[in-house]
């Protein structure tokens, strides 16, 4: 070893040459794998083919105002975020509340709401196509079962109910996501803030708005992030569930994307669309943080 | 020193092996790219087969239908040469022939002496082997010759003694007594008269075009504007509509899958569909109505009824390096005594001979019918944007059905989309 050192510091000059040669292939890696594929993306989200060959312009960006297609898919993700949210969010600040609390079996109970999240997006989308079937489904089965006419539920087939649907599925998936996130931010709030708003009188309702919610913020954070970021770009279920349908009922941004690029191969403007939905979740991103944590941060 | 010593012994067997490599005998090389399922696996098989007997050794890349597309069209545009013969569905060709990815024929025939190979091919697949379609070169062999039939309950056409479905109205009378007179299907649900598929893109427009057509309405006029809204159209899809009131509930989001199982299960009386299904229904395993289905020909209306045709076809890339091997293959796979294989595997060919051929008449009934679908089948509008129009399209065909819009409205809705897709194209 220490004839190693003597030769490094005997060539000064050379010292980078094997952290340099370490970095290299992460380097590598990154540069082809990922700066490379974004510069190019963003070339050929400027270019279009014509007949007279490629030419540069905004072409991809200003078709984007006149697509109704773009505009609807764009609609409908949003749509579908804000619902999915608002329940997983909503139901899984419920449990997280409800299971931290002393009840007996509560082990057993947390365990068995994480299965649904450990389930790959496509399995859950092929498990309840088969489940919302309107003819075998066990959905309309159980309905049935209970004397519950099934006459016009074809969920995924009907414009009224398709999007409920996919979104149902959505919040059954990740709803334990947020719940196990929220649940450990709940745990990590220590005993004293509780005694001292239990000495001052507050009433549970005052505890709760007053103490836990705050108390939570970083959690909620990480979820909201975490969740919008990904329903904004959800695609497999809903492929798998009604491959956008029926009609376009379903159609979110990302379907889109993948229609645009692999189905007609146009590469440029499914580019376009991709940087509008990245420069999108970014905005909101970015509010959620300013809003979330500016006040208390730390 | 150990490490020097260990990694130049590795450099040195490295470069060894690639002379080795290099000093082989040389072999012959090809590259096959074939879709999953049947049609590919006969190919594959003919590869083998191929291999065994000759001094080539064939490489081939199996992918799923939608992965094929992707792929084909990425390696072909960005000219890497990496196939030598790819298989392709035939509503693609226009798109890899006008972008000219594809190698002219003609010339490899004329070396080869063969003036005419194609005499013994049915006429509508050959047509559509050729860019311009029909009339101009010869870019492809078809290799697999599906085209739509018509699936219908013989037994219960019996028993309610109608008429062979000839016309679409027969097709509606029908569906309509037997839905009213079956109250209950084989397992003691209900039965319905018909069943479609209207799943947005391909399955609604596969489903609605021998009916547009039977109508007397066309996609596009002579000078190539679409004219989907046109009375005949609009009327054509009121039909459809109409027909779906005897469809299974959920018919909107059905694939072939969904109509087949139907079929399979007993719990339809008619439907149109592909050849590809005829041999489950006398599969015991699968099937509950075991001798009692018919196939025929599309019904008609005001026009001939059209089917639609399907066929796999085979074709060498521009940038192939192994041209001439390749055509060789190709037209080997392609004779009549090899196409045989693939038939008896389950593929309908496209030879005539072949749908004439006791042996394989014998084990496929339907093969007359077939016959009849294929030669008087026509192809889906060949435009390279098929796949946008396909999609736009099947959007609003898709939304009619649910009853979102009027047949009228998305007729209409449906041309302004096409005809987007068109201006952008120019």
């Amino acid at each position: 070893m220490p004839k190693s050192r003597r030769f490094f510091s005997a060539q000064n000059r050379r010292e980078w040459l094997l952290p340099a040669l370490f970095i290299a292939p992460a380097l590598a890696v990154l540069l082809s794998l990922s700066i490379y594929p974004l510069f190019y993306s963003i070339t050929i989200s400027l270019q279009q083919e014509t007949s007279s060959g490629v030419v540069w312009t905004l072409g991809n960006f200003t078709r984007l105002f006149s697509d109704n297609f773009f505009l609807i898919a764009m609609v409908h993700t949003f749509v579908y975020a804000v619902a999915a949210l608002s329940c997983e969010f909503l139901l899984g600040l419920g449990l997280a509340l409800l299971l931290n609390s002393r009840m007996r079996g509560r082990g057993l109970l947390r365990a068995s709401l994480l299965v649904p999240m450990m389930l790959p997006s496509v399995v859950v989308g092929v498990i309840w196509r088969l489940m919302l079937n309107p003819d075998f489904g066990a959905i309309n089965g159980t309905l049935r079962q209970l004397g519950i006419s099934t006459e016009g539920l074809t969920w995924t087939a009907s414009p009224k109910l398709a999007m409920l649907s996919v979104i149902a599925v959505d919040v059954w998936q990740w709803t334990p996501f947020v719940f196990l996130v929220l649940l450990a931010g709940l745990q990590a709030i220590p005993e004293e803030p509780y005694e001292a708003a239990l000495i001052d009188g507050s009433s549970r309702w005052q505890t709760f708005w007053h103490v836990t919610l705050p108390l939570l913020k970083p959690s909620i954070l990480i979820v909201l992030l975490l969740r919008t970021m990904d329903l904004l770009r959800v695609f497999d279920q809903i492929f798998i569930l009604t491959e956008g349908g029926p009609g376009f009922t379903t159609e979110t941004i990302s379907l889109y994307i993948y229609r645009t690029a692999f189905r007609f191969f146009d590469f440029g403007y499914a580019a376009a669309m991709s940087f509008v939905l990245l420069a999108l979740t970014n905005v909101i991103s970015v509010i959620y943080i300013k809003f979330l944590q500016a006040k208390d941060a730390i | 020193m150990r490490t020097t010593v260990s990694l130049t012994l590795i450099l040195v067997l490295a470069a060894l092996s690639a002379c080795t490599r290099n000093t082989q005998p040389q072999q012959k090389q090809l590259t096959l790219a074939v879709p999953s399922g049947g049609e590919g696996e006969a190919l594959k098989q003919a590869a083998r087969d191929y291999e065994a007997q000759t001094n080539v050794h064939i490489d081939i890349a199996q992918l799923p239908y939608q992965n094929l597309f992707e792929k084909e069209l990425i390696d072909l545009k960005s000219r890497t040469g990496a196939y030598d013969l790819i298989m392709l569905d035939d509503p693609w060709f226009p798109r890899f022939a006008s972008e000219q990815l594809l190698t002219d024929l003609t010339p490899l025939l004329q070396q080869r002496g063969q003036t005419n190979p194609e005499s013994d091919f049915v006429a509508t697949s050959i047509a559509l082997c050729r860019h311009p379609y029909q009339t101009g070169s010869l870019y492809a062999f078809p290799y697999v010759g599906n085209s739509q039939l018509f699936f219908y309950r013989k037994d219960l056409f019996e028993k309610h003694s109608l008429k062979a479905p000839a016309t679409w109205d027969d097709v509606l009378a029908a569906a309509k007594t037997i839905q009213e007179k079956e109250s209950a299907g084989v397992n003691g649900g209900q039965l319905y008269g018909y069943v479609m598929r209207a799943e947005q893109g391909n399955a609604a427009v596969a489903d609605f075009m021998p009916i547009f057509w039977a109508f007397g309405g066309e996609m596009f006029d002579a000078s190539g504007k679409p004219t989907v809204n046109s009375p005949e159209g609009i009327a054509a899809l009121q039909f459809m509509i109409e027909l779906g009131k005897y469809s299974p509930p959920g018919y909107v989001s059905f694939n072939a899958s969904d109509v087949g199982a139907h079929l399979l299960q007993g719990t339809a009386a008619m439907s149109i569909n592909w050849p590809v299904w005829i041999s489950s229904f006398s599969d015991p395993a699968k099937s509950k109505v075991i001798g009692k289905i018919e196939f025929t020909t599309l019904p008609s209306g005001q026009k001939q009824g059209q089917a639609e045709i399907g066929n796999w076809l085979i074709a060498i890339p521009r940038d192939s390096r192994n041209a001439a091997d390749a055509m060789d293959f190709l037209l080997w796979a392609t004779t009549a005594q090899q196409m045989k294989q693939s038939a008896q595997q389950g593929n309908p060919p496209t030879r005539k001979s072949l749908f004439n051929d006791a042996e394989l008449m014998a084990k496929n009934p339907a093969y007359p019918a077939q016959l009849r679908s294929l030669e008087s089948s026509r192809p889906r509008p060949r435009t390279p944007y098929w796949n946008e129009i396909e999609n736009a399209f099947g959007i609003f065909l898709s939304k009619a059905n649910s009853g979102e819009l009027s047949p009228a409205d998305a007729m209409n809705q449906a041309n302004a989309e096409i005809e987007k897709i068109l201006q952008r194209a120019k």
